[in-house]
């Protein structure tokens, strides 16, 4: 299958990434090959789609320590009152 | 090591720890020595992104105040260790080897990394990693190139090739990385040192940046079988932090270490006969592999002979399975929370200019193929498809254990390769990990040792793979092919003595 820019485009969206022109050319060569690769699964075609039973234990319900916040909010790029964490100001509306 | 230690930094880990417990020699001089070391060579490899240089002095003197009130710091008592930089140590910066983490303070400590410390254990510093463990060369770091101590020109692997590349030029006896597709082991082969894969759930992967949790599991890279059995012994076992985490007990790696593989049954995978065989094969590495089977018969193995036919589709579920997972666990990164946060006029440009100025390019286009494996219109055919291979493969490797007790395989396809070789080809660079992506596909315990060096002195190694949670098999295989192989050679830096030392 052979990606086309709208494609690489499309995917960069739902990524949540941005690509200069230069660099979207190069993604749709090299994504185009790997993807070129992956398909040789297409050869497995029919095979029963078996589930792996998930090997999570469920955690009991009780209330445990967790990160004081002081540390949470150590890293965030911007904090305010020792309490909450600031997002910055949003001017313009949806895209 | 095959060698006489003549110097404090060359001890085994066993002897190190017993010397500094009877207070022969104390933590602070065995630190002094990896700090000299790690000076002498650092300037050369780059392995280290920051070195904790008065950190490791002030641990390493606490634990001489400890010993001299009678305590006992543990089996790891005095040993200097480096972390790759995806394991989170309180109040250190953790970067994951990337520009979007930049900053970044661990705010908690990884339970493996607990466990070295509760051990005894010495962190000398941070080591170099392909960015979010994305990659089999270091080159994918975004802060510095490492190189490998064999050859300045060729790359340590990767994506641990950091804490390979200080464990092979002497910094540290032991370093420990995650292998997601084989980010220990493959380093491991390429610096000459001994990487451990552990099955998954053996050790606990809080603390632990996610990649592709379904894979992901921290290990030990190491000098030697003995040292790298003793520090899994450390890090594994249940962790309530980790709720995929086994809680079955952990073994005595060490009891039967000694006892050979008389008899043991080791599979050898006709499908990666066939692969050695063929034209494109790189022949020192086709060398290499007929070596360390004869090094396994001179052992007493009955090498018999197992099938994987789904083994040549490896690479692309890997690269499929791995990839969804890291597009969903690096979704996270959005300049909201913590990490790197740009300049923005509305919040999709606040996720979009994070996302785009923080993350590298071989990460970018891990997310761009998980997103696209994982979007409308394609998930069946990809992600679905993966699924079901992996299912198929997990079953024909029961089956293969049902006729071996380990089997093996080359660890890479080739010794280290150049550096700049493969940076513009990803997919060449994704197929080196043929061998690798299986075991962490299904989960299985693999190891990975040296067992020869190429034409041009590069190690060439062997990988041994176990059944689940038979990690003691697994390292006592690798135990009797080390005795065998009795590895006598030595990266250049071997020659590199410290300044004013002996």
């Amino acid at each position: 299958m052979a990606l086309t820019t709208e494609e690489v485009r499309r995917i960069a969206s739902l990524a949540r990434l941005r690509f200069t022109p230069e660099e979207e050319s190069v993604f749709v060569h090299q994504l185009g090959r790997i993807v070129d690769y992956i398909d040789q699964l297409q050869r497995y075609e029919g095979e029963g789609s078996a589930e792996t039973p998930s090997p999570v234990k469920e955690a009991e319900d009780v209330v445990r320590p967790c990160l004081p916040r002081e540390r949470f909010l150590a890293n965030a790029p911007e904090s305010a009152f020792g309490e909450f964490l600031v997002v910055p100001e949003i001017k313009g509306g949806p895209e | 090591m095959s060698e006489t230690p003549s110097e404090l930094w060359e001890l085994p880990v066993e002897e190190t720890a017993r010397r500094v417990r009877s207070r022969e020699v104390s933590a602070a001089e065995v630190t002094a020595a990896a700090l000299a070391r790690t000076e002498a060579v650092e300037p050369l490899i780059a392995a280290y992104l920051e070195i904790y240089s008065d950190a490791a002095r002030e641990r390493a003197a606490d634990l001489d105040r400890r010993l001299a009130a009678g305590d006992d710091p543990g089996p790891l008592a005095g040993v200097p260790v480096a972390l790759k930089d995806n394991l989170s140590l309180a109040g250190a910066k953790l970067t994951c080897g990337s520009k979007i983490l930049t900053g970044y303070v661990a705010p908690y400590t990884a339970t493996a990394v607990e466990r070295l410390l509760a051990a005894g254990a010495v962190i000398l510093g941070r080591a170099n990693m392909d960015e979010f463990a994305m990659g089999s060369s270091c080159e994918n770091s975004a802060y510095q190139l490492t190189r490998n101590p064999w050859d300045l020109d060729s790359v340590p692997g990767g994506s641990s090739g950091g804490p390979a590349a200080a464990v092979a030029a002497g910094s540290v006896p032991l370093g420990f990385g995650s292998d997601t597709g084989g980010s220990i082991r493959q380093p491991a082969a390429f610096c000459g040192v001994v990487g451990v894969k552990p099955t998954w759930g053996r050790v606990s992967r809080s603390g632990l940046v996610a990649f592709a949790s379904s894979t992901d599991q921290i290990g030990p890279l190491a000098r030697g079988v003995r040292d790298a059995a003793l520090a899994l012994a450390v890090i594994a076992g249940p962790d309530a932090a980790d709720a995929t985490c086994s809680e079955r007990p952990v073994e005595d790696y060490r009891a039967r270490l000694e006892e050979g593989i008389g008899g043991l049954k080791v599979g050898m995978i006709r499908e990666v006969s066939r692969e050695i065989d063929s034209a494109g094969f790189d022949p020192a590495s086709a060398r290499g592999w007929q070596g360390a089977l004869d090094h396994l018969v001179r052992a007493g193995a009955e090498i018999v002979e197992v099938s994987v036919p789904s083994l040549d589709a490896a690479v692309a579920v890997y690269y499929v399975i791995a990839n969804c997972e890291a597009s969903a666990n690096l979704a996270r990164f959005d300049g909201v929370r913590y990490g790197r946060r740009a300049a923005a006029d509305n919040l999709a440009d606040l996720y979009v200019n994070s996302r785009s100025e923080g993350f590298g390019a071989e990460v970018k286009r891990r997310i761009m193929l998980g997103t696209l494996a994982l979007s409308s219109g394609y998930y069946e055919a990809y992600y679905g498809r993966s699924r079901s291979v992996l299912e198929r493969m997990r079953h024909e490797l029961d089956t293969a254990f049902t006729k071996a007790d380990v089997v093996v395989t080359p660890t890479a396809p080739t010794a280290a390769f150049g550096i700049g070789e493969k940076v513009d080809d990803p997919l060449a660079m994704y197929l080196s990990d043929i061998f690798t992506t299986p075991a962490s596909l299904i989960g299985l315990p693999a190891v990975s040792l040296p067992t020869g060096v190429d034409d041009r002195g590069l190690p060439l190694s062997l990988q041994i793979l176990g059944r689940p949670f038979d990690e003691a098999t697994v390292l006592r295989a690798a135990r009797a092919l080390e005795v065998q192989v009795a590895w006598q050679h030595a990266p250049t830096f071997r020659a590199v003595r410290m300044a004013g030392g002996g």
